[in-house]
């Protein structure tokens, strides 16, 4: 009796198998490796829903990675490596392309080319490979000035254009601030902890005062300067004044906690702490405005290129369909969709006039201009050794702020360490 | 076991001189019998080492289609390599005597970067001290894998020191007689019984460097620090932060171990020893110890070769501000990609905790019964 039982069983689950196979071999399976960020995965499997809609015979599934962008790498280099076709569509980060580009379909071969003027061109460029279009883009990013309204008007001030006008008004604001009874507001937080986060800050602080941008495009080692060393020394003197001392060990949530709760009067950070400082919990909803980052020496702020990108596996089994749910993805309809629901910047940019998507994100069309100018970390150049080059800046930096090592010392010290790395001359700015 | 009873006896020897044909029937139906275990021995174990090791004289890069080169000992020659120099002092021309810094009245030398060969490899600084009023510095081709080893094995000297004399005292307590025993030794177990990565976490939040943090916090209403301290950012500080976390989460383990070794003891010798007269102490160096050494050293053994392994509290909690041998390794695989770089920090590694472990088994007798 119980054998029958799991003969049947068995017979059952051997048919079911077989059953959802057959059904599978009718239709080709895309799967695409996206964020989970907030509301990312939500907006992807709608994204998914309505491409399988409008393609009956193609079914696009959605697999989940992590969300620290290190441990979403180290998945991807284990399908990379293993030349797995499991996944089609990879959403990569802005510094990847070079590093990645051998995996990836060029995907000027899939009909790109009638949308590549759409977008962004720096992330465009970003994204080619020797001529080779590895990815196109699917959202962009950008370090903002966040500001408080409210403590401007209050002290008189004006929204700082220069490091020296957000000093003055980062101490006046903070000794006001303490002494009307708040012991614990600071003037200015920002990330400063030795990770990717603090490369994107030192290089938005070091190109505003035109010290280039670490290594040139055209692959020379351009940090060793004055403009960058002054710029460093300026930012160390940060730490423990018009800064919290433990910014030193800040990322994008810590420098948020203590913004969120009203205790800093300006914050670097991404665009995505907007709709957040906005929402119902928030203690300064509506108290406070995004801006340019402020300018040093160069007279323009500078704000670090961020976001993400969408990729085709190379061993993808069905490279046309993965390119073509790539290139639905990245549409205009699709991105305008995921401006509106989840404030995720468009990379197009006829989206920053429409509309509707200003209504759900006011700063959009103001900021339009640092979207669009933004610096480029110097991965493509420098691929596949991007990571490395990164690690060795931001801890040539950190060891500044955290006063180990002077700003003269630790750049030279990071200038030989790239000519190790790279093999690249030393030029000017 | 096994070599012991093949001298004693030694008999196999005997059987196989006098040819016995069931005897050697036996033994080759034996080899066969073992040899399923044998192949999944080297399946699983040799196969993977073996291949770590070839990979570790080549520059292979983790998940790319380009080329490997066979590179001989470069990895570790890269890893491993250390210079010691004299820095010149800095003559003033005018006086011909040594330059004094002025701010802080200490004689000034040459700057080690230019002092350091920089062919074929760069050395980097690592250090500097004084002897016999020279000034030396200390130069490594691999400045963050030399700190890493160092790191390790100084967070796992005194972090498995402070357990095991904690880990003893709370064993002592709970092999004592008192209501709640039970309920004791269950929570007595919480901290270990946490996944790392999440209970490293929790402390990651409670030492926030600002009064956000529990620590700060705390520290300010008790008069310690301005409620500002940065405890993993700044390294004088880091490395002590983290051997205190270790030392919470692994007390309980080194306590149950030594508890389990306690009981073993029989109660009769006790009473012997207090009809004798011995006081507590007495008893607790001629009895507890010795009965003890054991189970201390295997409990030892297991810490140690652990704590050189340590990878989760120091990726979670410092990342890339100070590594450990395997968060390094864990860095030049995933971050870098230099994967026969990677394969011979593993190597080096594997040697270290080799050595760790010889060095024990000798030292405490582990292997003789």
């Amino acid at each position: 009796m119980k054998r029958g039982l799991v003969l049947l069983l068995v017979l059952a689950l051997a048919f079911g198998v077989m059953g959802t196979a057959l059904a599978e071999n009718e239709k080709v399976v895309i799967t695409i490796a996206t964020g989970a960020v907030g509301q990312e995965y939500q907006l992807s499997v709608e994204a998914a829903q309505r491409y399988m809609e409008l393609h009956p015979d193609v079914e696009v599934k959605v697999l989940v990675t992590p969300d620290l962008a290190t441990d979403r790498l180290g998945l991807y280099l284990q399908f990379f490596e293993a030349k797995s076709s499991e996944v089609d569509v990879y959403q990569i980060d802005v510094i990847w392309p070079g590093d990645l580009a051998e995996h990836f379909v060029d995907l000027y071969e899939y009909g790109a080319k009638e949308v590549v003027d759409q977008h962004f061109p720096a992330l465009i460029e970003n994204n080619t490979v020797d001529g080779r279009l590895v990815a196109i883009p699917w959202f962009t990013d950008a370090g903002l000035l966040y500001y408080r309204k409210d403590l401007l008007e209050k002290y008189g001030l004006d929204v700082p254009k220069t490091w020296d006008e957000l000093e003055k008004a980062a101490r006046i604001i903070q000794e006001g601030e303490r002494k009307a009874g708040n012991p614990d507001f600071w003037g200015f937080v920002w990330q400063g902890n030795a990770y990717e986060g603090l490369t994107c800050d030192a290089l938005e602080w070091i190109a505003s005062n035109g010290g280039g941008s670490i290594i040139s495009p055209d692959k020379k080692i351009t940090i060793n300067n004055p403009n960058a060393i002054e710029m460093l020394e300026r930012a160390a003197s940060w730490v423990g004044t018009i800064s919290p001392p433990g910014v030193i060990g800040m990322s994008e949530e810590d420098a948020r906690a203590i913004w969120q709760a009203g205790n800093a009067a300006f914050m670097r950070n991404w665009p995505y702490a907007y709709s957040l400082g906005n929402a119902e919990d928030s203690a300064i909803k509506g108290l406070f405005d995004v801006a340019p980052l402020p300018a040093g020496k160069s007279g323009k702020g500078a704000a670090t290129l961020g976001g993400w990108q969408l990729a085709v596996s190379k061993y993808s089994k069905h490279p046309e369909i993965a390119a073509d749910v790539a290139l639905f993805l990245a549409s205009y309809e699709e991105q305008k969709i995921r401006a509106i629901k989840g404030s995720l910047n468009p990379t197009i940019k006829d989206l920053y006039k429409d509309p509707e998507v200003l209504k759900a994100n006011p700063f959009f069309g103001r900021l339009y201009d640092v979207f669009i100018n933004a610096v480029a970390r110097p991965s493509t150049a420098t691929a596949p050794k991007y990571n490395e080059v990164s690690t060795l800046f931001f801890r040539a930096v950190h060891s500044v702020l955290t006063g180990e090592k002077d700003a003269q010392t630790a750049i030279e010290e990071l200038e030989l360490d790239l000519q190790d790395l790279t093999g690249f001359e030393i030029g000017q700015p | 076991m096994f070599s012991k009873l093949k001298i004693k006896g030694g008999r196999p020897k005997q059987t196989n001189s006098n040819t016995s044909e069931l005897a050697r029937r036996e033994q080759r139906l034996a080899y066969t019998l073992l040899l399923p275990t044998f192949i999944i021995l080297a399946l699983i174990a040799f196969y993977p080492l073996g291949q770590v090791f070839y990979t570790s004289f080549t520059d292979k890069t983790f998940a790319s289609g380009e080329k490997t080169h066979f590179i001989g000992f470069d990895n570790y020659k890269r890893l491993l390599s250390i210079t010691i120099k004299e820095l010149p002092p800095i003559i003033d021309e005018k006086t011909g005597k040594q330059k004094i810094d002025p701010r802080t009245g200490e004689k000034l030398y040459e700057r080690a970067i230019r002092v350091l060969p920089r062919k074929p490899i760069r050395y980097r600084e690592l250090t500097q001290f004084s002897l016999f009023g020279k000034r030396y510095v200390i130069g490594a081709t691999d400045r963050d894998f030399i700190q890493a080893i160092w790191n390790t094995i100084s967070f796992t000297v005194i972090s498995v020191l402070a357990e095991t004399i904690l880990g003893l005292g709370i064993a002592l307590v709970m092999n004592s007689n008192f209501k709640g025993r039970g309920i004791m030794r269950a929570t007595m177990l919480v901290p270990w019984a946490v996944i790392t990565v999440v209970s490293a976490r929790i402390w990651e939040f409670m030492l926030a460097p600002s009064r956000i943090g529990f620590f700060n916090m705390i520290f300010e209403k008790l008069g310690i620090g301005d409620g500002n301290m940065v405890f993993l950012s700044n390294k004088s500080i880091a490395l002590p932060t983290l051997i205190i976390v270790d030392v919470w989460k692994t007390t309980p383990f080194m306590a149950l171990l030594i508890l389990a070794g306690l009981q073993l003891i029989p109660k009769s010798i006790y009473e012997a020893a207090k009809v004798d007269g011995a006081s507590p102490i007495r008893q607790f160096f001629s009895i507890t110890l010795p009965l003890l050494k054991p189970s201390l050293a295997v409990a030892l053994v297991f810490r140690t070769l652990d704590a050189l392994r340590v990878f989760d509290i120091f990726q979670v909690l410092l990342a890339q501000k100070t590594y450990s041998m395997a968060s390094y390794n864990y860095y030049q695989l995933i971050g870098n990609r230099a994967m026969g770089l990677a394969s011979a920090i593993g190597v080096i590694i594997f040697i270290i905790i080799f050595g760790f472990a010889v060095l024990y088994m000798k030292l405490l007798g582990v292997d003789t019964e």
